[in-house]
């Protein structure tokens, strides 16, 4: 009854993660995944992936473009 | 000294700066200029950043009299600030960047995963096996190289955390061609991470 395969588990990983398969479909794809090694490595690495980069590009506003921004809204304000 | 807008909500704020209330235009700023060069930097440069802020809260600014609150602020907020990084990217001359397709996983004629559990899962740990500096430096290589539509999704979905639904209204498109974008990103860039870790796509 489960045809899903590595491959086509993949492509539904992002709608699984977001609840929107149809529930025969996420059962499917779960005992695929559990009986899986690859696919359970796998799809840590791809929930871990937006982490890792969101934790890599989190940049301070500096202080001088800040004190820049403030100089031109209060000319902008004027 | 208290400040009495510290707890006001975002749409207070928004209705007295729009009728003219300098200090609720300030506090706004206040709330949202980190977010918004946060945004810009990952939707353009650190070089372009600045000039996404500034036309940013100029739009705020002039515009704040016909936000009707159909949307929350933030969303609001957000979409001018989308708009104004991606008219600044699209008056660049882009080079063409280097497909990340290479990345994407791969399957054999049964559509099994070619690569080992163990090569698989070098990328969950990225973070701990890449110099941190180094890590910064090519995490925005690499999102940079992706197709602008699917670096617009990814980066308002999975950096920002916005939900899929407002991502859809801010880029106006429907909420499944937010979520594929956003895949095929999550997979290129995963690849990126394991191939950059030392594993294999």
């Amino acid at each position: 009854m489960n045809d899903i395969s590595c491959g086509s588990g993949v492509e539904l990983l992002m709608e699984y993660l977001e609840g929107v398969l149809p529930p025969e479909v996420n059962a499917g794809l779960e005992a695929h995944v559990a009986a899986c090694e690859r696919c359970t490595a796998f799809v840590a690495s791809y929930r871990e992936t937006p982490r890792i980069l969101r934790s890599a590009t989190t940049v301070e506003l500096p202080a001088d473009i800040q004190e820049s921004l403030h100089v031109f809204l209060r000319r902008v304000q004027r | 000294m208290v400040v009495p807008t510290a707890d006001s909500s975002d749409e207070t704020l928004a209705a007295r700066a729009a009728a003219g209330d300098g200090h609720a235009f300030e506090e706004i700023v206040a709330r949202y200029e980190g977010c918004v060069f946060r945004l810009a930097c990952r939707l353009t440069s650190e070089t372009d950043a600045p000039d996404v802020l500034q036309n940013t809260f100029l739009q705020v600014y002039r515009n704040l009299p016909s936000f009707r609150g159909e949307s929350r602020f933030a969303t609001w907020l957000y979409r001018i600030a989308t708009n104004a990084a991606l008219m600044l990217r699209r008056g660049r001359a882009r080079k063409p960047a280097e497909s990340l397709d290479a990345f994407m996983p791969q399957f054999d004629e049964h559509g099994v995963h070619v690569d080992l559990p163990a090569q698989l899962q070098i990328a969950s740990r990225a973070d701990e096996l890449i110099d941190r500096q180094l890590l910064v430096e090519k995490a925005r290589i690499g999102i940079a190289r992706l197709p602008d539509v699917y670096r617009d999704a990814f980066v308002l979905r999975d950096l920002e955390e916005m939900s899929t639904t407002d991502v859809a209204q801010v880029l106006g498109v429907e909420p499944a061609t937010v979520r594929q974008r956003v895949h095929r990103a999550r997979l290129m860039l995963r690849g990126y991470l394991s191939d950059l870790a030392g594993g294999k796509r």
